[in-house]
Protein backbone atom coordinates (compact mmCIF):
# COMPACT_ATOMS: atom_id res chain seq x y z
CA UNK A 1 0.00 0.00 0.00
CA UNK A 2 1.23 3.42 -0.86
CA UNK A 3 1.79 6.47 1.22
CA UNK A 4 -1.23 7.93 2.88
CA UNK A 5 -0.74 11.65 3.31
CA UNK A 6 -0.94 12.68 6.89
CA UNK A 7 -0.49 9.30 8.48
CA UNK A 8 2.64 9.30 10.59
CA UNK A 9 3.06 5.55 10.75
CA UNK A 10 3.55 5.37 7.00
CA UNK A 11 6.19 8.02 6.77
CA UNK A 12 8.88 6.01 8.52
CA UNK A 13 9.50 3.90 5.46
CA UNK A 14 10.22 6.84 3.27
CA UNK A 15 13.93 7.05 3.83
CA UNK A 16 14.82 7.82 0.24
CA UNK A 17 12.89 10.01 -2.12
CA UNK A 18 12.68 9.35 -5.84
CA UNK A 19 14.66 12.37 -6.93
CA UNK A 20 17.84 12.66 -8.87
CA UNK A 21 20.24 15.18 -7.37
CA UNK A 22 21.11 17.87 -9.83
CA UNK A 23 18.09 17.44 -12.01
CA UNK A 24 15.96 19.78 -9.99
CA UNK A 25 18.79 22.07 -8.99
CA UNK A 26 20.35 22.86 -5.66
CA UNK A 27 17.20 24.44 -4.32
CA UNK A 28 15.06 21.40 -4.99
CA UNK A 29 17.56 19.20 -3.19
CA UNK A 30 17.56 21.54 -0.23
CA UNK A 31 13.78 21.62 -0.27
CA UNK A 32 13.56 17.84 -0.25
CA UNK A 33 15.94 17.69 2.69
CA UNK A 34 13.78 20.24 4.47
CA UNK A 35 10.74 18.06 3.87
CA UNK A 36 12.57 15.09 5.37
CA UNK A 37 13.26 17.16 8.47
CA UNK A 38 9.59 18.13 8.81
CA UNK A 39 8.58 14.53 8.27
CA UNK A 40 10.48 13.30 11.33
CA UNK A 41 8.07 12.03 13.91
CA UNK A 42 7.67 14.00 17.07
CA UNK A 43 9.03 11.58 19.72
CA UNK A 44 7.59 13.57 22.62
CA UNK A 45 4.65 12.36 24.65
CA UNK A 46 1.63 14.29 25.81
CA UNK A 47 -0.82 13.62 28.62
CA UNK A 48 -4.25 12.50 27.49
CA UNK A 49 -6.99 12.52 30.08
CA UNK A 50 -10.07 10.38 29.45
CA UNK A 51 -13.42 11.44 30.88
CA UNK A 52 -16.55 9.34 30.69
CA UNK A 53 -19.80 10.96 29.61
CA UNK A 54 -23.30 9.71 30.40
CA UNK A 55 -23.48 5.97 31.03
CA UNK A 56 -20.01 5.18 29.76
CA UNK A 57 -17.93 3.19 32.28
CA UNK A 58 -15.31 5.14 34.22
CA UNK A 59 -11.68 4.08 33.79
CA UNK A 60 -9.55 3.23 36.84
CA UNK A 61 -6.65 5.13 35.38
CA UNK A 62 -7.61 8.05 33.22
CA UNK A 63 -4.23 9.75 32.65
CA UNK A 64 -2.02 8.34 29.94
CA UNK A 65 1.10 9.53 28.25
CA UNK A 66 0.68 9.03 24.53
CA UNK A 67 3.23 9.61 21.77
CA UNK A 68 2.33 12.89 20.09
CA UNK A 69 2.97 11.53 16.60
CA UNK A 70 0.11 9.02 16.98
CA UNK A 71 -3.07 9.61 15.07
CA UNK A 72 -6.29 10.14 17.00
CA UNK A 73 -7.41 6.78 15.59
CA UNK A 74 -4.74 5.15 17.79
CA UNK A 75 -6.22 6.90 20.84
CA UNK A 76 -9.66 5.54 19.97
CA UNK A 77 -8.25 2.04 19.57
CA UNK A 78 -6.37 2.31 22.88
CA UNK A 79 -9.53 3.46 24.63
CA UNK A 80 -11.58 0.62 23.17
CA UNK A 81 -9.01 -1.88 24.39
CA UNK A 82 -8.91 -0.38 27.90
CA UNK A 83 -12.70 -0.48 28.10
CA UNK A 84 -12.78 -4.04 26.77
CA UNK A 85 -15.02 -2.94 23.91
CA UNK A 86 -15.70 -5.48 21.17
CA UNK A 87 -15.71 -4.58 17.50
CA UNK A 88 -19.00 -2.91 16.71
CA UNK A 89 -19.67 -1.72 20.28
CA UNK A 90 -20.57 1.94 19.98
CA UNK A 91 -18.05 4.45 21.25
CA UNK A 92 -18.08 8.18 20.53
CA UNK A 93 -15.08 10.34 21.33
CA UNK A 94 -14.88 14.10 21.70
CA UNK A 95 -12.37 16.77 22.57
CA UNK A 96 -13.31 19.25 25.30
CA UNK A 97 -16.97 18.11 25.31
CA UNK A 98 -17.27 19.86 21.96
CA UNK A 99 -16.39 17.99 18.77
CA UNK A 100 -15.12 14.74 17.29
CA UNK A 101 -11.75 15.18 15.61
CA UNK A 102 -10.90 13.52 12.32
CA UNK A 103 -9.37 10.11 13.08
CA UNK A 104 -6.34 10.89 10.91
CA UNK A 105 -5.44 14.04 12.83
CA UNK A 106 -2.44 13.62 15.09
CA UNK A 107 -2.42 13.82 18.87
CA UNK A 108 0.30 16.44 18.50
CA UNK A 109 -1.90 18.74 16.38
CA UNK A 110 -4.86 18.32 18.73
CA UNK A 111 -2.71 18.94 21.78
CA UNK A 112 -1.26 22.14 20.33
CA UNK A 113 -4.70 23.55 19.58
CA UNK A 114 -6.89 22.20 22.37
CA UNK A 115 -4.85 21.22 25.43
CA UNK A 116 -6.28 22.38 28.75
CA UNK A 117 -3.77 22.89 31.57
CA UNK A 118 -1.30 20.55 29.93
CA UNK A 119 -3.83 17.81 29.21
CA UNK A 120 -5.67 16.81 26.07
CA UNK A 121 -9.13 16.00 27.38
CA UNK A 122 -10.87 13.17 25.52
CA UNK A 123 -14.50 12.55 26.44
CA UNK A 124 -16.07 9.23 25.58
CA UNK A 125 -19.67 8.16 25.39
CA UNK A 126 -21.71 5.16 24.32
CA UNK A 127 -24.20 7.41 22.57
CA UNK A 128 -23.73 10.35 20.24
CA UNK A 129 -23.48 13.35 22.53
CA UNK A 130 -22.43 16.35 20.50
CA UNK A 131 -22.81 14.73 17.09
CA UNK B 1 -28.96 43.29 4.36
CA UNK B 2 -26.76 40.68 2.86
CA UNK B 3 -25.18 41.28 -0.46
CA UNK B 4 -24.80 37.93 -2.10
CA UNK B 5 -23.13 38.08 -5.44
CA UNK B 6 -26.26 37.44 -7.38
CA UNK B 7 -29.20 39.50 -8.39
CA UNK B 8 -31.57 36.58 -8.24
CA UNK B 9 -31.25 35.64 -4.59
CA UNK B 10 -31.10 37.77 -1.52
CA UNK B 11 -30.56 35.24 1.18
CA UNK B 12 -31.13 36.40 4.72
CA UNK B 13 -27.97 36.47 6.78
CA UNK B 14 -27.09 36.97 10.42
CA UNK B 15 -24.21 39.20 9.48
CA UNK B 16 -24.01 41.72 6.75
CA UNK B 17 -21.55 40.31 4.29
CA UNK B 18 -19.59 42.75 2.16
CA UNK B 19 -19.72 42.18 -1.58
CA UNK B 20 -15.99 41.50 -1.87
CA UNK B 21 -16.15 38.74 0.75
CA UNK B 22 -19.11 37.23 -1.05
CA UNK B 23 -17.26 37.42 -4.35
CA UNK B 24 -14.29 35.41 -3.07
CA UNK B 25 -16.56 32.98 -1.25
CA UNK B 26 -18.42 32.42 -4.47
CA UNK B 27 -15.22 31.95 -6.47
CA UNK B 28 -14.07 29.41 -3.88
CA UNK B 29 -17.44 27.69 -3.92
CA UNK B 30 -17.63 27.51 -7.72
CA UNK B 31 -14.11 26.12 -8.01
CA UNK B 32 -14.01 22.69 -9.62
CA UNK B 33 -11.32 20.14 -10.39
CA UNK B 34 -11.19 17.66 -13.28
CA UNK B 35 -11.26 14.00 -12.29
CA UNK B 36 -10.71 10.95 -14.47
CA UNK B 37 -12.16 7.92 -12.74
CA UNK B 38 -11.19 4.53 -14.12
CA UNK B 39 -12.34 1.18 -12.78
CA UNK B 40 -9.37 -1.02 -11.91
CA UNK B 41 -9.12 -3.16 -15.04
CA UNK B 42 -8.30 -6.25 -12.99
CA UNK B 43 -11.57 -5.88 -11.12
CA UNK B 44 -13.90 -5.19 -14.04
CA UNK B 45 -16.64 -7.82 -13.90
CA UNK B 46 -17.12 -10.22 -16.79
CA UNK B 47 -19.10 -8.81 -19.73
CA UNK B 48 -18.23 -5.23 -18.87
CA UNK B 49 -18.02 -2.87 -21.79
CA UNK B 50 -14.28 -2.27 -21.85
CA UNK B 51 -13.09 0.95 -23.34
CA UNK B 52 -15.88 2.85 -21.64
CA UNK B 53 -14.81 2.19 -18.05
CA UNK B 54 -13.51 5.73 -17.69
CA UNK B 55 -15.63 8.52 -16.29
CA UNK B 56 -14.77 12.21 -16.45
CA UNK B 57 -16.21 14.75 -14.10
CA UNK B 58 -15.57 18.35 -13.16
CA UNK B 59 -16.13 18.02 -9.41
CA UNK B 60 -16.73 20.89 -6.98
CA UNK B 61 -13.74 21.55 -4.73
CA UNK B 62 -16.00 21.82 -1.70
CA UNK B 63 -17.66 18.44 -2.32
CA UNK B 64 -16.68 14.94 -1.18
CA UNK B 65 -16.06 11.64 -2.94
CA UNK B 66 -19.04 9.84 -1.33
CA UNK B 67 -21.30 12.50 -2.87
CA UNK B 68 -20.07 11.57 -6.36
CA UNK B 69 -20.92 7.92 -5.90
CA UNK B 70 -24.59 7.99 -7.01
CA UNK B 71 -23.67 9.68 -10.31
CA UNK B 72 -20.71 7.37 -10.83
CA UNK B 73 -22.72 4.27 -10.05
CA UNK B 74 -25.47 5.37 -12.46
CA UNK B 75 -22.90 5.77 -15.23
CA UNK B 76 -21.24 2.42 -14.56
CA UNK B 77 -24.56 0.58 -14.35
CA UNK B 78 -25.95 2.16 -17.49
CA UNK B 79 -22.87 1.97 -19.66
CA UNK B 80 -20.23 -0.42 -18.37
CA UNK B 81 -21.55 -3.26 -16.22
CA UNK B 82 -24.09 -5.81 -17.29
CA UNK B 83 -27.11 -6.69 -15.19
CA UNK B 84 -25.51 -9.66 -13.49
CA UNK B 85 -22.62 -7.52 -12.32
CA UNK B 86 -24.95 -4.78 -11.15
CA UNK B 87 -26.66 -7.27 -8.85
CA UNK B 88 -23.41 -8.48 -7.26
CA UNK B 89 -21.49 -5.22 -6.86
CA UNK B 90 -21.94 -3.42 -3.59
CA UNK B 91 -21.19 0.28 -3.40
CA UNK B 92 -20.01 -0.03 0.20
CA UNK B 93 -17.04 -2.08 -1.06
CA UNK B 94 -15.89 0.63 -3.45
CA UNK B 95 -12.89 2.79 -2.77
CA UNK B 96 -10.46 5.08 -4.59
CA UNK B 97 -6.74 5.24 -5.08
CA UNK B 98 -4.67 7.75 -7.00
CA UNK B 99 -2.75 6.53 -10.03
CA UNK B 100 0.36 6.33 -7.83
CA UNK B 101 -1.44 4.13 -5.34
CA UNK B 102 -2.27 6.71 -2.66
CA UNK B 103 -5.42 5.86 -0.79
CA UNK B 104 -8.01 8.63 -1.07
CA UNK B 105 -9.88 9.47 2.09
CA UNK B 106 -13.63 9.79 2.09
CA UNK B 107 -13.64 12.71 4.48
CA UNK B 108 -11.20 15.02 2.65
CA UNK B 109 -12.74 17.71 0.44
CA UNK B 110 -12.17 16.94 -3.24
CA UNK B 111 -10.27 20.20 -3.74
CA UNK B 112 -7.88 19.21 -0.96
CA UNK B 113 -7.36 15.77 -2.50
CA UNK B 114 -6.53 17.45 -5.80
CA UNK B 115 -4.14 20.03 -4.32
CA UNK B 116 -2.51 17.40 -2.12
CA UNK B 117 -1.86 15.34 -5.23
CA UNK B 118 -0.41 18.38 -7.00
CA UNK B 119 2.11 19.06 -4.23
CA UNK B 120 2.99 15.40 -3.84
CA UNK B 121 3.72 15.29 -7.57
CA UNK B 122 6.02 18.29 -7.11
CA UNK B 123 8.56 16.03 -5.38
CA UNK B 124 8.25 13.20 -7.91
CA UNK B 125 8.51 14.77 -11.33
CA UNK B 126 11.79 16.62 -11.50
CA UNK B 127 11.99 16.47 -15.28
CA UNK B 128 8.45 17.51 -16.10
CA UNK B 129 7.84 20.35 -13.72
CA UNK B 130 10.33 23.14 -14.16
CA UNK B 131 8.63 25.73 -12.03
CA UNK B 132 5.87 26.13 -9.54
CA UNK B 133 3.71 27.49 -12.35
CA UNK B 134 4.03 24.24 -14.25
CA UNK B 135 3.08 22.28 -11.20
CA UNK B 136 -0.37 23.74 -11.19
CA UNK B 137 -1.27 23.16 -14.80
CA UNK B 138 -4.76 21.82 -14.70
CA UNK B 139 -4.61 18.15 -15.49
CA UNK B 140 -7.28 15.65 -14.55
CA UNK B 141 -6.52 13.83 -11.34
CA UNK B 142 -6.55 10.19 -12.32
CA UNK B 143 -8.40 8.03 -9.84
CA UNK B 144 -8.60 4.27 -9.80
CA UNK B 145 -11.92 2.90 -8.57
CA UNK B 146 -11.67 -0.45 -6.81
CA UNK B 147 -14.82 -2.51 -6.53
CA UNK B 148 -13.87 -4.84 -3.68
CA UNK B 149 -11.81 -5.37 -0.53
CA UNK B 150 -11.66 -1.83 0.86
CA UNK B 151 -8.74 -1.32 3.30
CA UNK B 152 -11.15 -0.23 6.02
CA UNK B 153 -8.42 0.31 8.62
CA UNK B 154 -6.77 2.95 6.51
CA UNK B 155 -9.87 4.56 5.04
CA UNK B 156 -11.02 5.24 8.65
CA UNK B 157 -14.61 5.89 7.62
CA UNK B 158 -17.31 3.96 5.84
CA UNK B 159 -17.94 5.30 2.34
CA UNK B 160 -21.48 6.45 3.06
CA UNK B 161 -22.73 10.00 2.67
CA UNK B 162 -23.95 9.81 6.28
CA UNK B 163 -20.48 8.99 7.67
CA UNK B 164 -19.08 11.79 5.52
CA UNK B 165 -21.69 14.20 6.91
CA UNK B 166 -20.77 13.30 10.49
CA UNK B 167 -17.08 13.86 9.75
CA UNK B 168 -17.92 17.15 8.05
CA UNK B 169 -19.94 18.34 11.05
CA UNK B 170 -17.05 17.38 13.32
CA UNK B 171 -14.70 19.51 11.24
CA UNK B 172 -17.11 22.46 11.27
CA UNK B 173 -17.31 22.24 15.07
CA UNK B 174 -13.56 21.89 15.45
CA UNK B 175 -13.11 25.01 13.28
CA UNK B 176 -15.71 26.83 15.41
CA UNK B 177 -13.83 25.85 18.58
CA UNK B 178 -10.53 27.04 17.08
CA UNK B 179 -12.08 30.42 16.25
CA UNK B 180 -13.93 31.18 19.44
CA UNK B 181 -12.83 28.69 22.09
CA UNK B 182 -16.27 27.09 22.14
CA UNK B 183 -18.74 25.58 19.71
CA UNK B 184 -21.70 27.66 20.79
CA UNK B 185 -22.22 29.14 17.32
CA UNK B 186 -22.51 25.62 15.89
CA UNK B 187 -24.63 24.23 18.72
CA UNK B 188 -26.82 27.31 18.45
CA UNK B 189 -27.93 26.20 15.00
CA UNK B 190 -31.24 24.42 14.77
CA UNK B 191 -31.23 20.82 13.54
CA UNK B 192 -32.81 21.95 10.27
CA UNK B 193 -30.04 24.51 9.80
CA UNK B 194 -27.31 21.94 10.46
CA UNK B 195 -28.92 19.60 7.94
CA UNK B 196 -29.35 22.49 5.53
CA UNK B 197 -25.66 23.29 5.52
CA UNK B 198 -24.89 19.74 4.40
CA UNK B 199 -27.70 19.80 1.85
CA UNK B 200 -26.11 22.94 0.44
CA UNK B 201 -22.94 20.95 -0.20
CA UNK B 202 -24.78 17.93 -1.57
CA UNK B 203 -26.71 20.11 -3.99
CA UNK B 204 -23.76 22.45 -4.50
CA UNK B 205 -26.00 25.39 -3.72
CA UNK B 206 -24.05 28.48 -2.64
CA UNK B 207 -27.02 30.36 -1.22
CA UNK B 208 -28.35 27.41 0.80
CA UNK B 209 -24.93 26.76 2.27
CA UNK B 210 -24.06 30.37 3.11
CA UNK B 211 -27.52 31.16 4.47
CA UNK B 212 -26.49 29.02 7.45
CA UNK B 213 -22.70 29.19 7.23
CA UNK B 214 -22.74 32.98 7.51
CA UNK B 215 -23.93 32.47 11.10
CA UNK B 216 -20.71 30.68 12.01
CA UNK B 217 -18.01 31.91 9.61
CA UNK B 218 -16.88 35.46 10.40
CA UNK B 219 -16.81 38.12 7.71
CA UNK B 220 -13.94 40.42 6.88
CA UNK B 221 -16.26 43.37 7.09
CA UNK B 222 -16.21 46.15 9.55
CA UNK B 223 -13.87 48.02 11.77
CA UNK B 224 -10.32 46.97 12.26
CA UNK B 225 -7.79 49.12 13.91
CA UNK B 226 -4.03 49.15 13.61
CA UNK B 227 -4.09 47.44 10.25
CA UNK B 228 -1.49 48.41 7.71
CA UNK B 229 -2.64 50.18 4.56
CA UNK B 230 -3.87 47.76 1.94
CA UNK B 231 -1.23 46.58 -0.47
CA UNK B 232 -1.98 46.84 -4.16
CA UNK B 233 -2.47 43.09 -4.50
CA UNK B 234 -5.11 43.10 -1.82
CA UNK B 235 -7.06 46.12 -2.93
CA UNK B 236 -9.97 43.98 -4.02
CA UNK B 237 -11.35 43.54 -0.56
CA UNK B 238 -12.86 46.38 1.34
CA UNK B 239 -11.27 47.74 4.44
CA UNK B 240 -11.81 50.84 6.45
CA UNK B 241 -9.27 53.35 5.22
CA UNK B 242 -8.54 54.62 8.69
CA UNK B 243 -8.89 53.56 12.26
CA UNK B 244 -12.01 55.46 13.19
CA UNK B 245 -12.25 55.71 16.97
CA UNK B 246 -16.04 56.00 16.70
CA UNK B 247 -16.33 52.47 15.33
CA UNK B 248 -16.17 49.69 17.87
CA UNK B 249 -14.14 46.66 16.83
CA UNK B 250 -16.33 43.94 15.39
CA UNK B 251 -16.29 41.17 17.95
CA UNK B 252 -17.71 38.70 15.44
CA UNK B 253 -15.34 39.67 12.64
CA UNK B 254 -12.60 37.62 11.05
CA UNK B 255 -9.92 39.69 12.77
CA UNK B 256 -11.43 39.12 16.22
CA UNK B 257 -11.19 35.34 16.31
CA UNK B 258 -8.91 33.62 18.81
CA UNK B 259 -7.29 31.69 16.00
CA UNK B 260 -7.87 30.98 12.30
CA UNK B 261 -8.56 27.29 11.51
CA UNK B 262 -5.57 26.41 9.30
CA UNK B 263 -3.81 23.21 8.32
CA UNK B 264 -0.55 22.92 6.40
CA UNK B 265 -0.18 19.95 4.06
CA UNK B 266 3.31 18.90 3.03
CA UNK B 267 4.00 16.57 0.08
CA UNK B 268 3.32 12.98 1.23
CA UNK B 269 2.45 14.33 4.70
CA UNK B 270 2.59 15.35 7.45
CA UNK B 271 -0.34 17.63 8.16
CA UNK B 272 0.45 20.43 10.61
CA UNK B 273 -1.97 22.39 12.73
CA UNK B 274 -1.34 25.07 15.30
CA UNK B 275 -3.01 28.14 16.72
CA UNK B 276 -2.89 30.97 14.17
CA UNK B 277 -3.87 34.33 15.67
CA UNK B 278 -5.36 36.80 13.16
CA UNK B 279 -3.10 39.60 14.34
CA UNK B 280 0.41 39.56 15.77
CA UNK B 281 1.52 41.04 19.06
CA UNK B 282 2.13 44.45 17.52
CA UNK B 283 -1.42 44.55 16.18
CA UNK B 284 -0.37 43.99 12.58
CA UNK B 285 -2.35 41.45 10.57
CA UNK B 286 -0.81 37.97 10.51
CA UNK B 287 0.17 37.33 6.90
CA UNK B 288 0.67 34.05 5.08
CA UNK B 289 4.32 35.02 4.56
CA UNK B 290 4.86 35.40 8.31
CA UNK B 291 3.02 32.17 9.00
CA UNK B 292 5.15 30.22 6.49
CA UNK B 293 8.49 31.66 7.63
CA UNK B 294 7.70 30.87 11.26
CA UNK B 295 6.29 27.37 10.71
CA UNK B 296 8.41 26.19 7.77
CA UNK B 297 11.62 28.25 7.98
CA UNK B 298 13.62 25.64 6.05
CA UNK B 299 11.34 26.09 3.03
CA UNK B 300 10.44 29.75 3.49
CA UNK B 301 13.52 31.45 4.94
CA UNK B 302 12.86 34.85 6.43
CA UNK B 303 14.33 37.49 4.16
CA UNK B 304 14.85 41.13 5.09
CA UNK B 305 13.37 42.37 1.84
CA UNK B 306 10.15 40.44 2.58
CA UNK B 307 10.00 39.22 -1.01
CA UNK B 308 9.74 35.53 -1.81
CA UNK B 309 12.89 35.10 -3.92
CA UNK B 310 14.57 32.82 -1.42
CA UNK B 311 11.59 30.47 -1.10
CA UNK B 312 12.19 26.82 -1.87
CA UNK B 313 8.48 26.09 -1.95
CA UNK B 314 5.12 27.59 -2.84
CA UNK B 315 1.76 27.67 -1.09
CA UNK B 316 -1.51 26.67 -2.73
CA UNK B 317 -4.84 27.76 -1.30
CA UNK B 318 -7.83 26.35 -3.19
CA UNK B 319 -5.48 25.56 -6.06
CA UNK B 320 -4.21 29.13 -6.27
CA UNK B 321 -0.66 30.33 -5.60
CA UNK B 322 -1.28 32.44 -2.54
CA UNK B 323 0.79 35.63 -2.20
CA UNK B 324 2.80 36.14 0.99
CA UNK B 325 0.91 39.34 1.73
CA UNK B 326 -2.42 37.51 2.10
CA UNK B 327 -3.77 37.94 5.59
CA UNK B 328 -4.60 34.73 7.45
CA UNK B 329 -7.88 36.11 8.80
CA UNK B 330 -8.98 37.15 5.32
CA UNK B 331 -7.99 33.77 3.87
CA UNK B 332 -9.93 32.04 6.66
CA UNK B 333 -13.06 34.08 5.95
CA UNK B 334 -12.96 33.99 2.15
CA UNK B 335 -10.87 31.02 0.97
CA UNK B 336 -11.61 28.30 3.53
CA UNK B 337 -13.30 25.08 2.49
CA UNK B 338 -16.95 24.40 3.27
CA UNK B 339 -15.83 22.70 6.49
CA UNK B 340 -14.41 26.01 7.70
CA UNK B 341 -10.76 24.99 7.36
CA UNK B 342 -8.14 26.90 5.43
CA UNK B 343 -5.93 24.30 3.76
CA UNK B 344 -2.47 25.47 2.77
CA UNK B 345 -0.75 22.94 0.49
CA UNK B 346 3.01 23.29 0.14
CA UNK B 347 4.76 22.24 -3.08
CA UNK B 348 8.42 22.29 -4.03
CA UNK B 349 9.77 24.82 -6.54
CA UNK B 350 11.93 23.16 -9.17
Amino acid sequence: MAQVPGSPEDTGRQTSLPWTPGEGGENALEALQALEAYKKKDPSKVVVRFKAVGNAPIMKTNFYKITAANRFQAVIQFLRKELGWKAGDPLFTYINLAFSPAPDDTVSNLYKSFATEGHLIVNYSTTAAWG
Amino acid sequence: MSTYGTTRHHAPSAFSTPASTTLFRRLTWEGTVPLEIRVDSKELPANSDRGLECYYIQAPRVSYLPLLMPELRRFLMDVVFDEAANKILKEEDWWFESEEGTLLKWHWPIGLIYDNHTISSSIRLPSQASSSQDAIHVNPLKLVLHLASPPTEKLLLSPTAEACKQAFMGQLKEADFIRWGSTKRMTGLRKAEQDGIWEGIKEHNFDDYWRVASKIVPTTAPARTNSPPPSSSASMHSRPPSADPQVAPDRDGAYSVRSVPVRIYLPDGPVMQDLVPPTLDDGVAHTLGHYLTTHLPLLFPASPSSDSDSDLAYALVQGILAPHGSEMAWLGACMAGADGWLNVCIGIIR
